[in-house]
């Protein structure tokens, strides 16, 4: 179970500048009170336009990013006060999921089994096992050099899956797939999801409002750094009284008439 | 939790190593230069120098206009020298190094002058730019004072005086040094050939670790590991170190397999490389390897690219590999703040064991203080900017 009260989050950025000028400071509010119940057994959507916080949201759940405010509990861990034992039951698929390229995809997976603790025979195993549930026999004993995307993106998988994490976190995992990779992933993802799977909470980001509708339970809509509407989708609809989610997502996302802010 | 450290430490090394053993480019690339050093370099010495034992065993003079002078061709076969006729061209061909011995040139009017007691006067001609020709001018001038002073001796002797006149000074020359220490004239660039092949051996290590792994974006899933960033540092470090021990060893190792190539014998007995050097020069090198890996780490992990950390290390990679020219430069003025450099001390104590000379304590401990120094700061510091990296 996943807790992600109320956090917010500052950067300071730099404006362009010249050769002459000194750039100057400009402070980004990335994220500003967002609020994420994910529970076990339940697949929770982080959705929102880019740019919108989620990632930050997401490595501040990872623990790379402190919050400024706010508290982040995974199965009543505080990730800020006990960072590696909150990591130990997370896995995590973030937006950087670079493989090592002369590693072959079972040497790339049994390489963060072990950093999470396991033997090396059960990390094998598990390799194997996740090979299976994942449909990659044919890459696993290949370097990850000439992988492709959606081979890549399994590997990263299986690899943030190693230690079996009751809780598993994905930042828009489904970018650069095709269809059928993205069809494969949503197959595990509802395994993983079910008794059977091991009943795990499943956080996911993306834009996508399709895969929302197809795959999540809860939804959680992200805008300009807000968490600004959560439930069902269904009761999204409700809320936003329409019909197509498409039409709800940019209500609620966007009360307003789009309008340019300068923040 | 302490053993935990350690064995996390151990799997990140396993990986790192395997992972740069497997880029065998790379490594070629690294190793070709390091392993072939030491022969070619010893290859290139020992030629020179059989040639010019060459042509001192040859014993050969050449000369333009030996008709002109009997006397002097007498004495010149009787020192069992043979003499040959200059090419025509023998200015243009000094100059361009074609002809690699001095010339000797004889005037028309030798013979006559010579009995009348005029002074004839001959020419030694040769290039000072050509190193070669130049080499043999001694060898031939000495062979012209020797005519002189025979005709000297001649002349004194027929008038009745004692020849021990013409030299009132007996000189004797004695040399100090060792043959060893002879030797480091020639080996003497060993060691900086060591400290390169040190440098650029962790330098591939310690980026791809860093940096690397950074752009490649599989820095962020490793800190997503429930590790103490600690641990991976230390055995990604472990790893830089060792390659650059390794191909240190190469390199060393070249120069043994080099010397079996000496073609000179007189090289060969002053050029001493055996196990005892071996060893000695890759523990010399610990603390470099060491100290190094930790910095080139320090400095490529806040870039964001390999292309910029290798700008970034270019300083560092410079310096200590230039480091030795400074001892080169002032040869004998070898200073006490030599050992405190890196690179400079290791050059400074390789030195001292090719010249067959004893390491003390007090020579070795200050380079592996500032090694040991170096590295805890320098690892310290990439652990606390590994999460910092990933969050920018």
């Amino acid at each position: 179970m996943i807790e992600i009260q109320n956090v917010s989050k500052h950067f300071v950025a730099r404006t362009g500048g010249s050769l002459f000028q000194r750039a100057h400071r400009q402070m980004v509010h990335a994220v500003q009170g967002v609020t994420v119940h994910a529970a076990n057994g339940r697949i929770t959507g982080l959705l929102g336009p880019n740019g919108a916080g989620k990632t930050t949201t997401l490595r501040m759940l990872a623990g790379l990013l402190k919050p400024d405010g706010g508290s982040i509990t995974v199965d009543g861990i505080v990730v800020d006060q006990a960072p590696r034992q909150a990591l130990a039951r997370m896995g995590i698929l973030g937006d950087a999921h670079g493989l090592y390229p002369r590693l072959s995809a079972r040497e790339n997976i049994v390489y963060f089994g072990r950093l999470q603790g396991m033997e090396a025979d059960v990390a094998h195993a598990r390799a194997k096992e996740l090979s299976r549930l994942l449909d990659m026999g044919a890459i696993l004993d290949r370097r990850a050099e000439g992988f492709s995307q959606g081979e890549r993106m399994k590997t990263a998988l299986a690899r943030a899956l190693v230690h079996d994490p009751a809780n598993i976190v994905l930042d828009e995992p489904t970018n650069g797939l095709d269809v059928l990779a993205t069809r494969a992933l949503r197959e595990v993802l509802r395994h993983l999801r079910s008794p059977a799977g091991g009943g795990k909470c499943i956080v996911f980001s993306t834009h996508i409002m399709q895969e929302v509708e197809q795959l999540c339970e809860h939804v959680v809509v992200v805008a300009q750094g807000r968490s600004v509407a959560q439930g069902s989708v269904p009761e999204l609809l409700e809320q936003a009284a329409e019909s197509r989610f498409e039409d709800a997502f940019v209500k609620l996302a966007f009360p307003q008439p789009v309008a340019v802010e300068t923040a | 939790m302490k053993t935990g450290l350690l064995k996390n430490c151990w799997v990140v090394f396993a990986k790192e190593v395997v992972d740069a053993l497997r880029d065998r480019r790379t490594l070629l690339r690294l190793l070709v230069p390091a392993v072939l050093m030491g022969p070619l370099l010893l290859l290139a010495l020992s030629s020179l120098i059989a040639s010019l034992e060459e042509r001192a065993e040859k014993r050969e003079v050449l000369v333009v206009g030996m008709e002109h002078a009997p006397t002097l061709r007498n004495f010149l076969e009787r020192q069992t020298y043979t003499i040959k006729p200059a090419p025509v061209d023998y200015e243009a061909r000094l100059r361009a190094t074609t002809l690699l011995e001095p010339v000797l040139v004889i005037g028309e009017n030798f013979e006559s002058e010579l009995r009348s007691g005029e002074r004839p006067t001959v020419e030694v001609v040769s290039d000072s730019a050509n190193q070669r020709a130049g080499a043999g001018m001694p060898t031939l001038l000495r062979l012209l004072q020797g005519f002189n002073r025979e005709r000297a001796t001649l002349s004194l002797a027929l008038r009745g005086v004692s020849t021990d006149l013409l030299q009132a000074v007996d000189v004797e020359e004695r040399d100090l040094a060792s043959a060893q220490a002879r030797a480091t004239r020639l080996t003497g660039i060993v060691p900086m050939f060591i400290i390169m092949a040190v440098l650029y051996g962790a330098l591939t290590a310690a980026l791809d670790s860093t940096a690397g792994e950074r752009e490649r974006g599989s820095l962020e899933p490793l800190l997503m590991n429930p590790v103490q960033h600690f641990a991976l540092v230390l055995g990604k470090w472990g790893a830089v170190a060792l390659l650059g021990m390794a191909v240190a060893l190469l390199a060393n190792l070249s120069f043994v397999a080099g010397q079996w190539l000496l073609r000179s014998d007189s090289l060969q007995a002053m050029f001493q490389f055996g196990w005892f050097e071996v060893v000695a020069f890759l523990l010399l090198q610990l603390p470099l390897a060491a100290g190094l890996g930790a910095v080139l780490m320090a400095l490529a992990i806040r870039s964001k690219t390999f292309k910029e950390a290798q700008a970034g290390s270019a300083l560092v990679v410079t310096l200590v590999g230039l480091a030795p020219m400074v001892s080169m430069l002032n040869p004998g003025g070898d200073a006490p703040w030599y050992l405190w450099v890196p690179g400079l001390a290791q050059n400074t104590l390789m030195m001292l064991v090719l010249k067959g000379e004893s390491l003390t304590l007090a020579r070795v401990l200050p380079g592996v203080v500032v090694g040991v120094v170096l590295t805890v700061l320098c690892l310290l510091y990439v652990a606390r900017s590994m999460r910092s990296a990933v969050a920018r």
